[in-house]
């Protein structure tokens, strides 16, 4: 095995195989991928403090079948923080990715993809945000979801709350409320996430589904309301994903989104890495929001 | 016994062509009864009911709906369910040879056997043999009361054994059937045994795909799109709604969204 070792702030990194092209047909190799996470590190870091992150692991590249792992690898080097999640009866030990050095030690690790929580380790109870997770069923793009996200948005605003969009990197996008109070729950979370959905989809049953079944999204965008849930993992803003190309899921303006969709362009929504870069070094983390902003739910009680 | 034969044709690969005759396999051995009338026994049909006007729905007032979402369904004809039928065929056409050994027993849907018709008895046995020295089975689609099959034919204690198999698409957890398999460096001894190693590959059921179900989907989509599909009245089991002060909420909101667009 190809190794370099690097010593950054004090931690030593063995890097492997570097010159491994993870993207074969796009062509990006995994020097590139480090260097994509070394430079999003400013940005990524913050809304992965804390989480107990889910990696999936792309060793031979992302055409050939990749692997989960939540629990995190033995071999770690001492300094990756850690914590312990509960999972029904037993405890699993995962990585918190509190630092560029570990960030890097799993993309070395091939972990493309980084999926988080909605919840900080520590309060593993508390949401710190509601999700939408717009998708698209056969038949349907991110032109649907686009359009989707922008009434979804407005009938958020229309209740008091902001709301923040990223692409998922796939074929879908994901809407984002804000709360960052410590009496949020789960429970409502989903509550008011489901009554969005089915709201969504009465009103507009040609293009919303709130139901999971497969028929039922054929040509639509099905609101996953269902991700509100401790349990449940989403792909981390930044994060790059394991397809063809290194898209990434990245934040965007809901202008640019409504720009997009008045001249018909939203297919072309998905976000490379290396315009991911670019972007964020020029306009910041549009999703900064999302970690500060504090909202309550309204209407539960 | 003279068996029934349900299906007529030849059964063919590279340039043989055997005539068959396929049989049913199995008799499901379950005891059947008919519905009778108690007054005056006469044998009952069923009709079709329509709960909403409380009346019988002669045949001429119904059509199919696909279920897109709760209550809205995309109409389909049975003109346009008939485009995208296969068309009658009269060959079973071998595609290619694999291992038997190499078929997860899930796929095996419904047993056939495959007799030999006038003329075809020769080439029949020939085959039973040679697929049976070798230990292959041939994979093959094959189109039978409007539906395209995807069929194994199988060499069991001489005769040809044909069964229907699921589509992969059908199997429900993920397998990974298709192990790499070296091939023996066998001699093959006769035309048809040569003929057989050539056209011998990997069982990978996910190339095959159900064509039919592809082709309505297709129809489906397309028809989801061109216009909007029909509303049926709400059904009694309408899905619980959220917080009665948070829908009234939601839906002031969405009444004002709808106004500006």
């Amino acid at each position: 095995m190809n190794r370099t070792f690097v010593d950054i702030a004090g931690k030593r990194l063995a890097l492997s195989n570097l010159e491994k092209d993870l993207y074969p047909s796009y062509g990006f190799t995994k020097a590139r991928i480090l260097e994509y996470y070394r430079r999003i590190a400013p940005f990524m870091l913050p809304h992965l403090k804390d989480r107990a992150v889910t990696f999936t692991r792309y060793p031979e590249g992302v055409e050939r079948e990749p692997f989960f792992e939540k629990r995190c690898p033995s071999h770690r080097p001492a300094w990756v923080q850690t914590a312990e999640v509960v999972h029904g009866d037993t405890a699993l030990t995962f990585c918190l990715i509190n630092d560029r050095e570990t960030l890097l030690w799993a993309g070395n690790l091939a972990a493309l993809e980084l999926h988080v929580p909605l919840a900080r380790a520590g309060s593993p109870g508390t949401p710190d945000a509601m999700v939408f997770d717009l998708d698209p069923g056969e038949g349907a793009g991110l032109a649907e979801a686009g359009r989707v996200a922008l009434i979804l948005r407005d009938l958020l605003s229309g209740m008091g709350l902001m709301s923040f969009v990223k692409t998922s990197g796939k074929k879908g996008l994901h809407v984002l409320v804000p709360l960052n109070y410590q009496e949020a729950t789960f429970d409502d979370t989903k509550t008011f996430s489901k009554a969005v959905a089915e709201i969504m989809q009465k009103h507009y049953p040609d293009l919303v589904t709130a139901k999971m079944a497969k028929n039922y999204r054929v040509a639509r965008i099905f609101i996953n309301w269902s991700q509100n849930d401790a349990s449940k993992t989403m792909i981390s803003v930044y994060s790059l994903r394991g397809r063809e190309t290194p898209f990434v899921s990245f934040p965007l303006a809901w202008r640019e989104l409504e720009e997009l969709s008045e001249q018909g362009h939203l297919e072309r929504l998905q976000v490379t890495a290396v315009e991911a870069v670019r972007r964020a070094e020029g306009t910041g983390d549009l999703f900064h929001e999302v970690l500060v902003k504090e909202q309550k739910l309204p209407h539960l009680y | 016994m003279a068996v029934q034969g349900i299906w007529n044709g030849t059964i063919s690969f590279s340039l043989v062509a055997i005539p068959v005759r396929l049989v049913t396999a199995v008799e499901p051995g379950r005891v059947s009864f008919h519905l009778l009338h108690t007054r005056d026994y006469s044998r009952l049909s069923r009709k079709m009911f329509c709960p909403l006007e409380g009346t019988m729905v002669p045949p001429d007032e119904i059509i199919r709906g696909y279920e897109l979402g709760p209550e809205h369904y995309v109409l389909m004809t049975d003109e346009e369910l008939e485009s995208v039928s296969p068309e009658r065929s009269r060959t079973i056409e071998i595609l290619e040879f694999i291992d038997l050994k190499e078929v997860d027993p899930i796929y095996f849907d419904h047993p056939y056997y495959l007799v030999p018709a006038k003329g075809g008895e020769k080439a029949y046995q020939l085959l039973v043999e040679v697929m049976s020295r070798t230990n292959k089975a041939g994979i093959a689609k094959f189109v039978l009361a409007e539906r395209e099959y995807l069929v194994a034919v199988i060499s069991r204690e001489g005769a040809l054994e044909l069964v229907t198999l699921h589509y992969s698409d059908d199997i429900l957890p993920h397998e990974d059937l298709s192990p790499g398999n070296d091939m023996s460096s066998r001699e093959a001894e006769t035309q048809m045994a040569a003929t057989i190693w050539k056209m011998t590959g990997d069982f990978n059921p996910a190339k095959y795909s159900n064509e039919r179900r592809v082709r309505i989907m297709d129809l489906v989509m397309q028809k989801a799109k061109e216009r909007a599909p029909v509303e049926a009245p709400a059904s009694a089991d309408e899905s619980e709604e959220g917080p009665a002060d948070l829908v009234a909420a939601l839906e002031e909101s969405m009444r004002k969204v709808k106004e500006h667009r």
